[in-house]
């Protein structure tokens, strides 16, 4: 090798934020793929012929390699481009539709996580943790739908309206850690855990009651938002693409968050109290009123990236609204990890994991893995990131330039 | 850390809050005795019954009904809170203010069940079962407990263990499956001990040895394992339902002790996971605080640096403890199996988080946190049961009641309690 080849390599083998997060993704999918050889009755039974057949390991091995190998497949053409879709579409100039949809799924659900992953980053970069994000979110939809769907404006008010109302709920939902932190000295990890069942149940009792519920139903179910407070397709509805005018929404919250965190006063406060919360006092921060700010804004993004979601792709919410799996309040937490609690780093993390989640529906329907292993994955990848120490000595890398992941935490810090 | 170190201010509670506290209290005792019980009139009366629900083991010795003019039974449990709020005013209380505030939740909730109960009135079951109540509230106790006797044994020795939720899923997945495959709860009990240990080894490995984040380790290992128990319930659960047949385990009734009205039932027509729980809070208490292992633990998780000067392996005592707080909640787990039946991916609904409150809340000592899971367990249940008495207030609201009493709790608790010094803190020898 020449030297300036050996000096690109030796840079790529150091490890820096970016060869941490490729490996630990690597070591993500190998997780993955541990836990589908584990539990596939295909690849067991492989395996138990051949140990009692004495055929050596050779077809099992294909079975394994086959039914890994078709999932992680899916993964791939479900959420990036399916390859030979996409060269029919360049040589026939037909189905585009289908060659984009990929694509166009993975920006649909990266939109709100980017919001609510920032939101969650805001109060990371201030050395709080907001578990609630979820919470807020549901009561951001809430909000939003009710605006939506209960009062009646002319279109260029009314979407703007619905929006704000979105990050009102979550304001709200935000204040309630924010406040109770600051002036009673609840810890906000309990009091934002709990919230999430609260703003749950909540959810369950606005979509029974009348107002919002969709009339002569009695699933919890609500209303439709009118066309006018939707976010309208990107490409037009004809096209048959779901990827809508919330990413305009998305991109302007991370300029925004690009803005509050390096350009402004009230950004800079919040760095300082998340780095060294004595020094912040010391300096003359006011301690209680940059946790109440930082909560309320947190708050109110994680409630926008709720009805951006709402108004963006689903246009109506039931009781499967952001429960489970689909709680993209706590993916946010991962995603922020991921992206070092940065916009950009979050923009990029949010576009992988929602790669990962559309592709692991994808997933699902290809091969009947079912789509959850997604959030395993996501949750490995998160764990290598946090602790980079662990993936230098799994690679033997050199010379370790990416800190782990700092929170500046004391236990409960009663 | 406010309290420990010299150059940060101690945050003490002001006395205005104590104040407010007490005054809520009263609030609460006047709503009680005028919004519910004045004014039902003297007709309305509400009948408590005695007999266990569960009498395959034989019944109890017969207690007769007791039959309560429903609308002084409200003045007089409005007058017990008034009078717990005043307690608080008159004795300026600091540190019982929160336990007085717990009574109240528990004497309101007994409140309102006397007043959706009355006869004539709109309820469909006309009748309190006292014996039902306390027999359903030590089911979920028992959980809560398993969940703050792990927080303690990690906590104590200064890694906060937030993935008992995690920890709780685990064992009731293998726990359930375990049982449903070899129809043997010693088995599953078994399972949900490794598995348990095996998450709080993975949570101590990252804490100790990498010193990461341990509240973020703990939510991602929550996070990933909801995931994988959602996993397994479609792609294992669903096609072999036999490994999910959903069998809860039976009583083990102590014989002749069972026999006591009210208590027996309760306390002596249990699960075994109901007397191993017993077990390990005795257990857990005289370990840490009579013996020699017990004074290393809280050594470690106050001071760890002069614990290692003294030659005790700071982090030996760490991965120790950690994985056996994680086979406790594993265990937990199973034992919530053993009672709920099926496993379904949403089952355990956050009370690991309640437990980690439960324990914050009894101070972390298995003692108190005995008390406080009881007083979360009662009014969880009792809020419920209101549910089959058809009060107008909507499930929905009901089913939120255990988180916010937890909220509420954790908010009036700050300066009442210490965590240990270095609780949550990682250690390194450099």
């Amino acid at each position: 090798m020449t030297p300036s080849l050996r000096r690109l390599w030796d840079h790529y083998r150091s490890a820096s934020p970016v060869t941490i997060a490729l490996l630990a993704l690597v070591l993500g999918l190998v997780v993955g793929a541990v836990i589908i050889v584990a539990t596939t009755p295909a690849i067991l039974d492989a395996w138990r012929g051949a140990v009692h057949s004495w055929t050596g390991p050779g077809h099992a091995l294909k079975v394994t390699f086959d039914n890994v190998g078709a999932a992680y497949r899916s993964i791939f053409t479900g959420s990036i481009v399916d390859p030979p879709q996409f060269w029919h579409s360049v040589t026939t100039g037909q189905n585009w539709t289908a060659s984009l949809t990929p694509l166009s799924e993975t920006f649909t659900y990266a939109t709100p996580l980017v919001i609510a992953s920032i939101a969650v980053g805001i109060t990371f970069q201030t050395g709080l943790f907001n578990i609630g994000a979820n919470g807020q979110a549901i009561l951001g939809g809430v909000a939003g739908v009710a605006v939506a769907t209960l009062v009646h404006l002319p279109m260029a008010l009314h979407l703007p309206l619905t929006l704000l109302a979105g990050i009102a709920g979550g304001v709200v939902g935000g204040a309630i850690p924010g406040l109770l932190k600051a002036y009673t000295g609840a810890h906000e990890v309990i009091v934002t855990l709990m919230f999430n069942y609260v703003a749950s149940y909540f959810m369950l009792f606005c979509l029974l009651s009348t107002p919002l519920q969709l009339p002569n139903q009695t699933n919890a179910i609500s209303r439709t938002m009118p066309g006018g407070t939707q976010l309208a397709p990107l490409f037009g509805t004809a096209s048959g693409l779901r990827v809508n005018y919330g990413i305009v929404v998305a991109l302007a919250v991370t300029v925004f968050a690009l803005w509050l965190l390096n350009r402004s006063s009230i950004g800079f406060e919040f760095r300082v109290t998340g780095a060294n919360p004595h020094a912040a006092r010391a300096s003359g921060i006011n301690a209680r009123r940059t946790l109440v700010t930082s909560f309320l804004i947190s708050g109110g993004l994680a409630g926008l990236a709720g009805v951006t979601w709402v108004a963006g792709t689903t246009h109506y919410i039931d009781q499967n609204f952001l429960q489970g799996s689909a709680g993209i309040g706590f993916t946010a937490i991962t995603v922020s990890l991921l992206g070092r609690n940065r916009p950009i780093g979050i923009v990029w993390g949010s576009l992988l994991f929602a790669a990962l989640e559309v592709g692991g529906s994808n997933m699902q329907a290809n091969t009947g893995i079912p789509y959850d292993l997604a959030t395993v994955i996501q949750s490995a990848i998160v764990i290598f990131v946090a602790t980079p120490v662990l993936v230098k000595e799994i690679f033997r890398l050199r010379a370790l330039r990416a800190e782990s992941v700092k929170v500046a935490t004391a236990g409960w810090g009663l | 850390m406010t309290t420990v170190t010299a150059d940060t201010p101690t945050v003490r509670p002001p006395l205005g809050r104590t104040q407010a506290i007490g005054w809520f209290v009263v609030v609460v005792g006047l709503v009680t005795v005028f919004g519910m019980g004045v004014g039902t009139g003297s007709a309305p009366h509400s009948t408590l019954t005695f007999t266990p629900i569960d009498v395959s083991h034989g019944a109890p010795w017969h207690l007769g009904n007791l039959t309560l003019p429903t609308e002084w039974t409200l003045v007089l449990l409005g007058a017990l809170i008034v009078a717990l709020g005043a307690e608080v005013l008159v004795r300026r209380l600091v540190k019982g203010a929160m336990v007085r505030v717990g009574l109240m939740a528990i004497v309101f909730l007994v409140a309102v069940l006397v007043w959706a109960s009355r006869q004539p009135g709109p309820s469909p079951v006309p009748f309190i079962n006292v014996t039902a109540i306390l027999v359903g509230s030590a089911a979920i106790t028992m959980i809560l407990i398993y969940g703050s006797l792990s927080g303690i044994l990690c906590e104590r020795a200064g890694v906060v263990n937030i993935a008992i939720e995690g920890q709780f899923l685990g064992g009731y997945l293998v726990g359930e499956m375990i049982d449903s495959a070899t129809n043997n709860w010693l088995l599953a009990t078994l399972g949900g001990l490794v598995i348990g240990g095996l998450m709080g080894w993975l949570l101590a490995f990252l804490a100790i040895r990498y010193l990461s984040d341990q509240i973020i380790v703990g939510v991602v290992i929550v996070t990933m394992f909801t995931g994988l128990a959602s996993y397994f319930n479609s792609w294992v659960l669903t096609p072999y339902p036999n490994l999910n047949n959903g069998n809860i385990a039976s009583n083990l009734a102590i014989p002749g002790l069972m026999k006591i009205p009210i208590i027996g039932p309760t306390f002596f027509n249990e699960t075994g996971y109901f007397y191993l729980m017993m077990a390990l809070v005795g257990l857990v208490s005289f370990a840490l605080f009579k013996t020699r292992w017990g004074l290393r633990v809280r050594a470690v998780g106050e001071q760890p640096q002069a614990a290692a000067s003294v030659g005790i392996s700071v982090e030996r005592i760490r991965y120790v403890n950690v994985i056996l707080g994680g086979a406790v909640a594993g265990i937990g787990g199973v034992a919530f199996a053993a009672i709920q039946g099926q496993f379904t991916p949403s089952i355990t609904s956050g009370f690991g988080y309640i437990a980690l409150a439960a324990m914050i809340f009894g101070r972390w000592r298995p003692s108190g946190a005995v008390a406080a899971c009881t007083l979360f367990g009662v009014s969880a249940y009792l809020a419920y049961n209101l549910q089959s008495y058809q009060v107008p207030i909507s499930t929905e609201i009901l089913l939120m009641f255990p988180y916010l009493i937890t909220i509420a709790v954790s908010a009036g608790l700050v300066g009442r309690v210490r965590p240990p010094a270095a609780d949550g803190i990682p250690y390194s020898r450099e």
